[in-house]
């Protein structure tokens, strides 16, 4: 099957055609969310949760480090930015600080207990040490309220320079979430293209060959975990301004897998833009079916089941197999796996 | 020493009890070096098959006033030994899902499985509802014993002596058998069994089958203490993971005396701090892969790649 490294790419490039076809996308996403059906806030919930996806993809795909306990991180953002406006002060630049630096430690302390094991040991690993997180949400009642979470977290205003912009306005929120986002998208996409991103797919390919070409496996791994981790601080953060409270669900095994899911659907495995599309797939899933039936889960579930079995390369995949027939290119023969 | 009896009592009862999830689990990655994550949904599966069995839904039909008038004794046997066979089927309705995932990293098997958990999860949902559920249980086995000055729930002793039981029954299956002997060849090396003329597919089924059946009789002994709601499965899930982790992937040994670790570390956690019982496995199981990073009892393994 395809994986990342046969897609060829535009590395050295710091906008790509479909940064820009994303760019339209978003920027125009009020016009049409309403006429199609749905609202402004699906809007921000799906860029906040591709933050979180791609965050989440540098690790598992480019890395190939499988986390299965990734919602620790998103819901350690999001209590930081809670606790933070309810104890500190009402900012946003400090909120999402707090977000990053207290998700960025967590991963940090993770990453080096984890960083040390490969394969299904990584995976088991990441599983025990997300369920503490969760379990510590759950039961330390004075600091997060528990099973209902932190509640009444404001939106704090976003103050530039002269004008000050009110982010109670679903609208002027999406922009901001966008604006992040578009930073992350750049950021990340040079970062898988530079030195770092090359070894990090080295150590996924052949460990062993990495660390005996002379690279600190453990180094690159841990780095990987802690930027991850960082990135699903960050989503966090807006996502408990988003919610306007941040609660434990999130951190359960559950969510932490759906973002596998998703990522995995979408083809996180064989390209860069795997992630967006599993995120926006799911959530129009969840928001076109959930309308009909109450157990879309359900089958979501089985699409899933039915695409690990026949298409693992997920939806990024067909596109560039169909791509690959089009432009009359050798597709990619099945290869055995690494 | 009376004041913690029960707990270590306690403990090891849970302890027996994630010994039986535990072995299933650790024979399906022995096997077939899946990571089988929807192994607590055929645990669920087995209990609300079994509550199906016990027949409270269907007074109302000609066969089920037949049915419920059988004694409940008769019922709980037959729900004992049908509900974790309809599980083991199951069980062997997911390995055929999986055959398409054998030739490639075992990362797609663990994704499967996780699928095929939500999905199993969502439909225990669609046909039992999402309330909670509890299991009748028969006249002997409720109640309350009185022994050496404590009492003990009848029902606790019974499911220890029972998990116990079972987990000798496999154990002899295992070593004394030679379905036992092959079995284990193949988790040793597939290839060389395969060599040998054994039908590898058919042995992936039966051991799947049989792995998932062990989970549904689990689930049918482990409801009654735990409680039955859709989610059960991920509840039990978790530690059955831990203790393959903490006992070494593949080992027999490892599973069973991490799961009396594991049980007892939770009993005598709750008995000083109950709050934060279940937190004690996550950082036993952090502190000794800490230190040793194959488990207690673990050897080199094809998942590690």
């Amino acid at each position: 099957m395809t994986s990342l490294a046969d897609i060829p790419r535009r590395a050295g490039a710091w906008v790509t055609p479909p940064m820009a076809v994303m760019a339209v996308v978003t920027v125009s996403a009020p016009l049409w969310l309403g006429p199609v059906g749905l609202h402004q806030y699906l809007g921000i919930e799906i860029a906040i949760w591709i933050i979180y996806a791609l965050g989440f993809n540098l690790l598992f795909g480019y890395g190939g480090l499988h986390s299965f306990g990734h919602g620790a991180y998103l819901g350690t953002g999001a209590y930081a930015f809670g606790l933070f406006q309810h104890h500190v002060a009402v900012s946003l630049w400090g909120g999402l600080l707090a977000a990053v630096l207290t998700a960025g430690i967590a991963g940090a302390l993770v990453g080096a207990i984890v960083s040390h094991r490969r394969g299904i040991y990584y995976a088991l690993l990441t599983i025990a040490c997300g369920q503490v997180f969760w379990f510590v949400a759950v039961k330390a009642h004075w600091l997060t309220g528990g099973d209902d979470g932190l509640l009444s977290i404001p939106r704090p205003a976003l103050r530039l320079g002269v004008t000050t912009v009110d982010l109670n306005d679903n609208l002027a929120f999406f922009y901001l979430v966008i604006a992040v986002l578009a930073v992350t998208v750049v950021g990340l996409w040079r970062l898988v293209h530079s030195p770092f991103g090359r070894i990090l797919q080295a150590v996924r390919q052949n460990e062993t060959r990495a660390a005996f070409v002379g690279y600190h496996v453990w180094r690159f791994k841990w780095a990987a975990f802690v930027i991850s981790a960082i990135l699903s601080g960050l989503a966090g953060g807006l996502f408990a301004m988003a919610q306007q409270s941040a609660y434990p669900d999130v951190m359960s095994l559950h969510q932490s897998g759906l973002v596998v899911m998703m990522v995995l659907v979408g083809g996180g495995l064989v390209g860069f833009w795997g992630p967006v599309l599993g995120v926006a797939l799911y959530f129009g899933v969840r928001d076109f079916l959930g309308a009909l039936t109450e157990t879309w889960l359900l089958w979501y579930g089985l699409m899933f089941v039915v695409m690990v079995m026949y298409r693992p390369e997920g939806l990024a995949g067909i596109l560039h197999s169909v791509q690959a027939k089009l432009s009359c290119a050798p597709v990619l023969r099945e290869k055995p796996t690494e | 020493m009376t004041g913690l009896a029960p707990h270590l009592f306690n403990g090891l009862t849970l302890g027996m009890l994630f010994a039986l999830i535990a072995l299933g689990f650790t024979l399906i990655i022995g096997v077939m070096e899946v990571i089988n994550l929807a192994h607590g949904a055929l645990f669920a599966l087995g209990a609300y098959f079994a509550l199906t069995i016990l027949g409270d839904w269907s007074a109302g039909t000609a066969f089920g006033a037949w049915w419920l008038g059988f004694p409940l004794t008769v019922r709980y046997v037959a729900a004992l030994v049908l509900a974790p066979i309809l599980a083991g089927c199951a069980g062997m309705v997911l390995e055929r899902c999986l055959r398409p995932t054998y030739d490639k990293v075992p990362l797609y098997g663990l994704l499967l499985t996780f699928g095929a958990a939500l999905v199993i999860e969502e439909a225990i949902r669609l046909l039992w509802g999402t309330g909670e559920k509890s299991l009748a249980l028969p006249e002997a086995i409720s109640g309350a014993v009185l022994v050496g000055g404590l009492i003990y729930s009848k029902y606790k002793l019974f499911a220890a002596i029972f998990a116990l039981a079972a987990i000798a029954a496999v154990w002899l299956f295992l070593e004394r058998t030679s379905y036992g002997a092959i079995i284990k060849a193949g988790a040793h090396d597939s290839e060389m069994v395969r060599a040998l003329g054994y039908d590898l597919a058919k042995l992936r089924m039966l051991v799947f089958g049989f792995g998932a059946g062990l989970a549904g009789l689990a689930g049918v002994i482990m409801v009654p203490i735990w409680g039955l709601r859709p989610h059960v499965g991920v509840d039990v899930v978790i530690p059955a993971f831990l203790i393959i982790v903490l006992g070494g992937v593949g080992s027999f040994w490892g599973a069973v005396v991490a799961s009396l670790l594991v049980g007892l570390t939770v009993g005598i956690t709750g008995a000083y701090a109950s709050a934060w019982s279940t937190m004690s496995m996550y950082l036993l199981l952090i502190a000794v892969v800490g230190v040793r990073a194959r488990g207690l009892f673990g050897r080199k393994s094809a998942l590690e790649n």
